[in-house]
């Protein structure tokens, strides 16, 4: 909650998930200082040990005494070489999940338009993978970025005291290093990245021929689809072997280029020694820093790419949080009052989507406590009129009220929680039946859940799933038919015991002796409220109190079902072939 | 180990490219830890020699620098052929592999699409072949480049120095023990990573599509609690990585430390006893050996928990190759040129599932040419009608014949090539319109393409799209509406040519008018003189229809003409208003 205040007064931005962490960041580059330190020493002892035992100065117990220092240097080098490790690991792990939960936290505030230009799929890969890239620049960026600066700085100092003249020998040999691996290193990322798109054509070919698999046999198809196929692994064979064509030149170029390394050093080296200028010590410990310093370097070029994917991600992700919520309680100091009443009013209301407009001229008065039943075409706005009342969009023009107060001027929560609402196509979760009938109540309890089951019609399917009401729903549990999912979701609606309740087309998928024992039941329960249903069927709307017709976003007929019936148009059509139907299903 | 067994098979048709790489790696290991060994020699016989005068001991120096720097070119140039090489062997044997896998599930009948989500076909043509992949790459071979690799470091030790060598050796049991241990726990918390990395990722979807569910219900407080939990399962995964991860390399600079550690001491004790055996040159050659010692042991550890891993994948892939196919071709199909177009239907029982008779008993003909209408409620088995003369199912009992053969005579691919459907929901691939319309039929000409559309009264429309017939449309052919969908997929139909025609014609609400004439006079002329069935919904095919068939629960209640039909005031009379009153665009 907090959160989402600071981000609508300041720009987002990573730098304040850092700010928990300062100390730790600050341990990390103890650990790096110790450890590279350490790193650093052992080779003087290699090369005290060396040089003792050429000159015969070396005595047994000086041996065993620098032993013993050696294993301690050691023995501290490696336990701060562990936390080096763990310690900005496990700070980019913390960073990844605040960063994650803030990202959730906000899209719990983001409206339905939002969700409707955007893909699941694609907030999921931010979800997922952006964050994840996030989180490996920000991990291996402290780790191998501190690391490397300090092994930078630390072993100049200590090399250009040793010898300044094999030390700018590693000088010219590490730069072009770096050079050429960081060049190498960008071909096999652009490889890799026609191969991974490649990869996706092949999965995006199967997906095609698996989905599309009636088609394809019904044109007899297999044989050319086999060929495709062919060519496109081909392809993918010859787009690997690009890539690994690079990818393979590193490992061996780095370990030659360390052979080309010590040979120069051998051959400089070398020729000092033998004009008695160096010692055979010192030439070692030189070799033991060619070898320790070649992957902190290399990581250079490793951790400036991360960051630059990092980034990338990033603004992906930034992306969210800067959305501003569009449905959002309307802060203007006037007190909620105390009751409100469950009366609803349209007031000249329009809706325009994308330049369309889907509503026009909507004006309606529903008094608290009246049943209005809503029909009309698929398609002509329905679902969109009893969206406005709780708020899931704004209108366009004119305004929604409920109580005689405009739905803007109420808090979001205090406005759904007056609302139980059944979609056609409902949303249940994977959890228990009795989670998903009690998911609109703070305390529900099993004689509500059953209640609610009840006037659903709901509770003689429920004896039959393996757990009663804790039976789980989804793919670990029972899958519901079109009509349970329906009836679970009018028994969600109602379990709010809600001041109005919205009932968008909820018993298309039952039958017609079903939804007349359901209307028994729910009939009672709608009369206590204000009820606003949209259905397809005159059996049902014919209990309203009122019904009204929309057909292209305009309100065409209003009246009782005894009027409408009467007067020529789309009800009575609707009442006519209804009839017909019934006349149908019971046979000859 | 039967599918370890039955993968070997894949590599044996390239054992001598196998061979050839096996030879490199032995190369390799050869050329590459002999380096040491020339360093040994420099600081031998050139650095230490005080005896030699001093420009015999540089030639010998710069003699030795040029062989070392010839060896080692060498030898990490053999190393990128045989990577390389290997990566070549693994991509061809997944090649053929991954083929042989899509061709078998193309080979499946429909009722096993039924049964199997798309999904888990994808895993096995994607990611269980990709693990397979690396596990005949990096898991095989790369254990056996590490094996030459850590014994040719191994031989070159004892063959300088046996004492040091042992020394050294009597630390590999509890560090390779130790490395072991640490990648089973990194990869047991690998595992539990990409588990609760899931579990993260399904509550997350399900809560991006159930997002106005859950605000509706004011639940976002609790939604952010859930979320909490899994986060912070996954966190809590991720320390226990992080936990094993920091522990590996500090195991590796542990035993590299302890390395060289036995190095100084054993050696120094050893040359300050003047010990013949043990050289200043063996010092430095060791330290060298002590860098590369550790690589191959460390992966060797790494590689040895991950077979389970694959074989778990292998053993997926084998399954879905062993399905059996359960509509079958005949060993010897017939193959008539052409077919007449007679259709019937010999006291057919199906069912999908079980005893569930979908058709019960069903018996009917066509003539050749002749237009034949099904009509019946909602799952009055009328589409089951079109599944069983095109063998996408067969039947239980009964037989469907065309030109008196009985179609289970015919093989699939043949049967098919005669055949034409047009579905209610229209498929549209990848590709141009004139590749959707042609389906790259070889011997189609474009104008053939645009005389089909022309037909079915698609040109207009096609000509409009940016790029006409060369516009490319997308897999759910986005941009189009679905009125102009069904008109490319009649079109494809058409160029097809087929001699006998299935229509699946439901007047869909979405279409608008102007585009459901088209649509219903693309059909009548599709179905002139052309042997056609067609599941009707719409009156004006219905009335059209030579023959119409009526259908109730999978039995034929009624036939006939329109007229007769009507005259008789039955079930179809009922049928008819109601179809008279539904919404007509």
């Amino acid at each position: 909650m907090q959160r989402s205040r600071s981000i609508a007064q300041e720009p987002v931005s990573l730098k304040h998930y850092f700010t928990p962490h300062r100390r730790a960041i600050g341990a990390t580059l103890l650990c790096a200082v110790v450890t590279v330190g350490c790193n650093l020493a052992m080779p003087l002892y290699i090369r005290w040990v060396i040089d003792g035992l050429t000159a015969g100065t070396l005595a047994r117990p000086q041996l065993v005494h620098y032993a013993w220092q050696f294993a301690l240097i050691a023995l501290v080098s490696v336990l701060f070489s562990r936390f080096l490790r763990s310690v900005p690991l496990r700070i980019s792990h913390k960073i990844e999940y605040a960063l994650r939960n803030d990202v959730f936290d906000h899209l719990t505030r983001l409206d339905q338009a939002f969700y409707r230009s955007e893909r699941t799929g694609d907030l999921m890969t931010r979800m997922s993978s952006d964050i994840v890239i996030i989180r490996d620049s920000i991990g291996q960026g402290l780790l191998q970025g501190m690391r490397t600066v300090v092994v930078i700085l630390l072993a100049s100092v200590v090399m250009a005291m040793a010898d300044p003249q094999l030390a700018l020998i590693m000088l010219a040999v590490f730069t072009p290093m770096v050079a050429v691996f960081f060049l190498v290193l960008r071909l096999m990322r652009r490889h890799q990245q026609e191969l991974q798109e490649h990869v996706s054509d092949v999965s995006n070919f199967c997906q095609e021929s698996f989905a599309g698999i009636r088609c394809l046999k019904g044109f007899a198809l297999e044989r050319r689809r086999n060929q495709q196929f062919h060519d496109l692994n081909a392809g993918l064979v010859r787009k690997t072997m690009r890539m690994q064509a690079s990818r393979q030149v590193l490992w061996p170029f780095m370990a030659f280029w360390f052979n080309l390394g010590t040979i120069l050093i051998f051959i400089v080296g070398g020729r000092k020694i033998i004009d008695g200028r160096l010692t055979l010590g010192t030439l070692t410990q030189f070799i033991q820093y060619l070898l320790y310093m070649q992957w902190p370097l290399l990581a250079l070029s490793w951790v400036l790419s991360m960051l630059q994917r990092g980034k990338v991600s990033w603004v992906r992700v930034k992306a969210i949080l800067e959305r501003e919520p569009r449905i959002a309680t309307l802060e203007n100091g006037e007190p909620e009052p105390a009751a409100l009443a469950a009366s609803i009013g349209f007031g000249n209301v329009g809706v325009d989507i994308d330049g369309r407009t889907l509503l026009e001229g909507i004006d309606l008065e529903i008094p608290a406590g009246m049943t209005l039943g809503i029909t009309g075409p698929t398609g002509s706005g329905k679902t969109l009129l009893v969206s406005l009342v709780a708020r899931l969009l704004d209108p366009t023009r004119g305004s929604v009220s409920v109580g005689g107060r405009d739905v803007r001027q109420l808090s979001l929560a205090r406005l759904r929680g007056m609302i139980g609402f059944a979609a056609q196509e409902p949303v249940l979760f994977s959890r228990t039946l009795e989670h998903n009938i009690g998911f609109g109540v703070a305390q529900s309890d099993a004689q509500l859940i059953g209640w609610a089951a009840e006037v659903a019609h709901l509770s003689h399917d429920v004896e039959g799933f393996p757990d009663q009401y804790q039976t789980l729903l989804g793919e670990r549990g029972v899958t519901l038919s079109g009509g349970q999912r329906q009836r679970t979701a009018i028994s969600r609606a109602i379990a709010r015991r809600p001041d109005i309740l919205i009932l968008d087309d909820v018993l298309s998928a039952v039958d017609t002796q079903t939804e007349a024992a359901i209307m028994s039941k729910l009939r009672p329960v709608m009369a206590e409220r204000t009820t606003l249903f949209v259905s397809h069927r005159v059996s049902t709307l014919r209990y309203a109190d009122e019904i009204v017709v929309i057909e292209g976003g305009r309100i065409t007929q209003r009246g009782t079902h005894e009027d409408l019936v009467r007067k020529p148009g789309y009800y009575a059509e609707l009442d006519t072939m209804q009839q017909l139907r019934e006349k149908l299903e019971a046979g000859p | 180990m039967k599918s370890a067994k039955r993968l070997l098979a894949y590599s044996l048709p390239y054992w001598r490219w196998l061979a050839i790489a096996l030879a490199l790696i032995l190369f390799t290991a050869l050329a590459i830890n002999f380096l040491p060994v020339l360093i040994q020699r420099m600081t031998d016989q050139s650095l230490m020699d005080g005896s030699k005068p001093g420009g015999e001991r540089i030639a010998l120096l710069l003699r030795l620098g040029a062989l070392y720097l010839a060896i080692a070119g060498l030898g990490h140039f053999v190393r990128y052929l045989q990577g390389m090489l290997t990566v070549w062997i693994g991509q061809r044997i997944i090649y053929d592999l991954r083929i042989e896998v899509f061709s078998k599930v193309l080979r499946m009948h429909q009722a096993y699409f039924d049964r199997t989500a798309v999904g888990t076909l994808m895993t096995r043509v994607t990611s269980d072949i990709e693990r397979l992949q690396h596990f005949v790459t990096d898991g095989v071979v790369g254990s056996v480049a590490d094996i030459f690799m850590f014994l040719g470091i191994m031989g070159y030790m004892v063959y300088i120095s046996p004492l040091l060598s042992l020394c050294i050796f009597a630390t590999l049991p509890p560090l390779f023990g130790t490395m072991y241990y640490v990648n089973l726990k990194l990869r047991d918390a690998n595992r539990d990573i990409r588990d609760r990395q899931s579990r993260l990722n399904a509550l997350l979807q399900e809560d991006l599509t159930g997002m106005t569910t859950i605000q509706l219900f004011n639940r976002e407080a609790s939604a952010h609690a859930d979320f909490d939990q899994r986060n912070t399962d996954l966190r809590a995964a991720h320390f226990e990585e992080v936990r094993w991860f920091s522990l590996y390399f500090p195991t590796v600079e542990t035993g590299q430390a302890l390395a060289i550690l036995i190095t100084l001491v054993a050696g120094g004790i050893a040359i300050l006893a003047g010990s013949e055996a043990v050289t200043i040159g063996t010092f430095v050659a060791f330290l060298a050996y002590i860098r590369d010692f550790f690589r191959p042991l460390g992966s060797l550890s790494d590689k040895a928990g991950s077979f389970q891993v694959a074989l778990a994948s292998t053993e997926r892939i084998f399954a879905l190759l062993d399905t059996r196919e359960e509509v079958a071709d005949p060993t010897q199909p017939e193959t008539p040129e052409r077919i007449a177009g007679s259709i019937a239907f010999n006291n057919v029982w199906f069912a999908y599932d079980k005893e569930n008779w979908v058709l019960k008993n069903l018996s009917f003909s066509v003539e050749p040419g002749r237009v034949l209408a099904v009509v019946g409620a909602t799952g009055a088995g009328k589409s089951t009608i079109i599944n069983l003369i095109g063998r996408f199912y067969d039947v239980q009992r009964g037989s469907v014949t065309i030109d008196g053969t009985d179609v289970r005579h015919f093989s699939k691919h043949d049967l098919r090539s005669h055949l034409g459907y047009v579905f209610q929901d229209p498929f549209i691939f990848t590709g141009t319109v004139a590749d959707n319309i042609g389906l790259q039929t070889p011997g189609l000409e474009r104008d053939a393409v645009v005389r089909a559309a022309r037909m079915v009264n698609a040109h207009h429309f096609i000509e409009a799209l940016p790029r006409g017939y060369d516009t490319v449309l997308n897999e759910r052919g986005e941009g189009l509406s679905l009125g102009q969908k069904q008109l490319i997929v009649m079109a494809r139909t058409l160029a097809q040519d087929p001699e006998l025609l299935f229509v699946l014609d439901e007047a869909t609400a979405s279409i608008d008018t102007a585009t459901e004439l088209l649509i219903q006079d693309a059909l009548a002329k599709m179905m002139a003189n052309r042997t056609s069935i067609v599941i009707a919904h719409r009156l004006s095919t219905i009335r059209h229809a030579d023959h119409i068939l009526v259908m109730r629960h999978g039995e034929l209640v009624d036939q006939g003409t329109h007229a007769e039909l009507m005259a008789r005031d039955g079930y179809y009379r009922q049928l008819y208003e109601l179809l008279r009153h539904a919404p007509q665009p």
